[in-house]
């Protein structure tokens, strides 16, 4: 190998492009090749590190990473190249999720599974960030496949907390705040925590709050959310705090008393990480990639009715200490040591 | 310090249990937020309720034809309203007749609702009573033989287990019992027992009002052994949606050469559904997803007037025409 050069539809911040990033930064220090970024769009303070797909030019010894998350020209462009190619599968959401509110974004669910099952005839390896993923990439077809956890720069947490955001999240607290990070997006199913919350409210706390972070990837199920809340007589408990700054984002994690994940679909889910970072119990539903990322993190629950998620939370909130030493214990397993010495195995593997 | 999970969960369990039970957690709670959010969602993730769908397109009939005229910017709203009363005769005009043919269609498919109701009656497909009544409590065949094999293999679950047709609920008694968060539900008429959670309800409505994944565990008896084939494949497909992952599902039923010989010819010749072999069940199970099927023989029954000691010959004679009267299909859903 000589150089390897990974691929996506969009470069943007988020845990992919850190990734990436990450994954640049091993090629050219630890196995010592030309490493670059392409994509069709990008954005965020990084872009210019980024060219545009059709500025690639193959040469002998290039090795190939496609990093997979949804439909794309892309796809099809390094799928042409007559090189080694990995792909890197960050999941894609099942359309199904989407479509009733979004058709026009579930056609690019749909598409990326096509892909996906082209790619599995021309690549290879490809590599899953969890047992679930991997499972998907070999029912897709794909002959040589592992399992390698996304690359995490766990320093990059350590962010200054917004001082002025705390102070807002802190005005007016009576009672618990709960937090989920993450697109607000039917598989997500923010839905279920205002359930929870309500039914929380009800039997536990009356000044319980809800904090949602994160961007939309579906007006119609932001306005629901919004709705949903408002007629439970929650408006004001329940916030949608959208895209945040990284100082923002520290100021959430910094108030928040538990993280509460209910998503029906996640391929690998960084915020579970970043709570645990932050010393913030998790209570996850046991559903997708979740399982394999908090593992014995947090506390995984069989069920989510509203119910069950809110008896949840007060047993933790009663004795929160272990459940936050448990997610101390498991973010060894996410270190960049670790996790890099991963990838190289693999990316040695990968025939010239 | 480490977290011993299993117990958290037991104790999570226990206190939703507790909650149930003294009443602070109102039964329909959950379904009505359900119901709340449904009003938010799309129609078309309002999956498999024709009722609440087509309410949604009587709703959205009706074309108002007085757009808003705020703005933050100042003169506009003005503008918008002269320019909204010059115009709106012409849009009131339109949107009569396509309120008009949007009302017209929306009749037409609520009408043909109705009839597709009927239809579902006449054929057995939704309203499935059996054809000689019976008492409501026997709902499962031999059913002392299979309680301790169903609390055996309900024990150990995390989550709520839900017995469809528990008749008097002996086996969510046992279930209670032995710390397992067991629920049931019956047709109209089962005694309830007030220490109990048994809702009064249909099968496939209660399904459908529980969410996908909620069940750690499912028994279906009863309603297996005559709903027609087409229920009971929705019966399959429903009850396997509301496994959680690592749930265990299990079918209780009688067996089709027993149920053929305890009944009479014009019960057996009309009756709208007849229960499924146990390898039938296994095979449906599997078809869904679930693994590792196991399938249980349940007592034979031998009639008292058949002589005995025949030798091995006898009793292949006697495995013939004597087979087990039920069978049970245990089986999981993969984490």
């Amino acid at each position: 190998m000589k150089a390897l050069h990974q691929f996506v539809a969009t470069f943007e911040p988020g845990a992919t492009g850190a990734h990436m990033l990450e994954l640049q930064r091993l090629a050219r220090d630890v196995l010592g090749v030309e490493s670059e970024l392409f994509a069709e769009y990008r954005r965020g303070p990084h872009a210019e590190r980024v060219r545009h797909h059709r500025d690639y030019k193959a040469r002998p010894g290039d090795v190939l990473v496609y990093h997979m998350a949804i439909g794309s020209v892309v796809a099809d462009f390094v799928a042409d190249r007559d090189l080694p190619l990995v792909v890197d599968f960050h999941n894609i959401t099942p359309a199904h999720f989407i479509e009733p509110w979004e058709p026009g974004a579930a056609y690019g669910c749909a598409w990326g599974r096509n892909q996906l099952r082209d790619l599995a005839a021309r690549a290879d390896l490809g590599v899953a960030h969890s047992g679930y993923s991997e499972e998907e990439l070999r029912r897709e077809g794909f002959p040589d496949t592992a399992v390698a956890p996304i690359l995490l720069d766990l320093s990059t947490f350590d962010t200054e907390v917004d001082a002025e955001a705390l102070a807002r999240l802190h005005d007016g607290k009576k009672g618990a705040d709960w937090l989920f990070v993450g697109r607000l997006s039917p598989n997500k199913c923010q839905h279920d925590l205002v359930k929870a919350l309500a039914v929380y409210r009800r039997l536990y706390d009356p000044h319980a709050r809800l904090h949602l972070v994160g961007g939309s990837s579906s007006d119609a199920y932001v306005a629901a959310v919004e709705g949903f809340a408002a007629e439970l007589g929650l408006a004001d408990a329940v916030t949608l705090a959208g895209s945040v700054t990284p100082g923002e984002l520290a100021a959430h994690y910094r108030a928040a008393d538990v993280f509460v994940c209910v998503s029906d679909h996640e391929g690998f889910c960084v915020p579970l990480v970043e709570a645990m970072w932050n010393r913030v119990p998790v209570i996850a539903y046991a559903a997708a990639a979740v399982p394999e990322t908090l593992d014995d993190g947090g506390v995984l629950l069989p069920a989510k009715d509203a119910a069950t998620v809110a008896a949840a939370v007060d047993r933790v909130l009663a004795d929160r200490g272990p459940v936050v030493e448990a997610g101390t214990r498991r973010l060894a397993d996410f270190s960049l040591e670790r996790t890099r010495t991963r990838w190289v195995e693999l990316l040695q593997q990968v025939p010239e | 310090m480490t977290i011993d999970h299993k117990r958290l969960l037991a104790e999570i369990e226990e206190e939703v249990r507790r909650k149930r039970e003294s009443g602070d957690l109102p039964p329909h709670l959950e379904r009505e937020l359900d119901i709340v959010f449904a009003r938010y969602a799309p129609v078309r993730a309002l999956d498999g309720d024709f009722d609440q769908v087509l309410t949604r397109a009587e709703q959205a009939t009706f074309i108002d034809v007085l757009a808003p005229t705020a703005s933050s910017r100042p003169v506009i709203p003005h503008v918008k309203r002269v320019l909204r009363k010059s115009v709106v005769w012409i849009f009131r005009y339109v949107a009569q007749q396509a309120s008009g043919f949007n009302e017209a269609i929306a009749r037409a498919v609520r009408l043909l609702g109705t009839r597709v109701d009927a239809l579902e009656e006449a054929t057995g497909t939704r309203s499935i009573a059996p054809l000689v009544a019976g008492d409501g409590t026997a709902t499962m065949p031999d059913a002392e033989h299979w309680l301790p094999v169903l609390v055996d293999a309900l024990r150990d679950v995390q989550g709520r287990v839900l017995h469809v047709e528990c008749g008097s609920g002996e086996l969510v008694r046992a279930l209670v019992n032995k710390g397992v968060d067991a629920y049931g539900v019956h047709a109209e008429g089962a005694p309830a027992d007030a220490e109990l959670d048994i809702r009064i309800d249909g099968v496939m409505e209660h399904l459908g009002k529980v969410p996908a994944g909620a069940l750690a565990g499912i028994v279906l008896s009863g309603c297996v052994d005559r709903f027609p084939k087409a229920a009971l494949l929705r019966l399959a497909d429903q009850a396997v949606a509301r496994l959680a992952p690592g749930g265990v599902l299990a079918v209780v039923g009688t067996d089709p050469v027993a149920w053929e010989r305890d009944r009479s010819p014009v019960e057996v010749d009309l009756g709208a559904g007849r229960p499924l072999h146990a390898a039938t069940w296994a095979h449906l199970l599997v078809e869904r997803g679930l693994h590792a099927p196991a399938v249980h023989d349940g007592p034979r029954r031998r009639p008292a007037d058949v002589p005995d000691g025949l030798g091995e010959w006898g009793a292949r004679i006697d495995t013939l025409l004597f087979p087990p009267a039920s069978f049970g299909v245990v089986a999981s859903r993969p984490r």
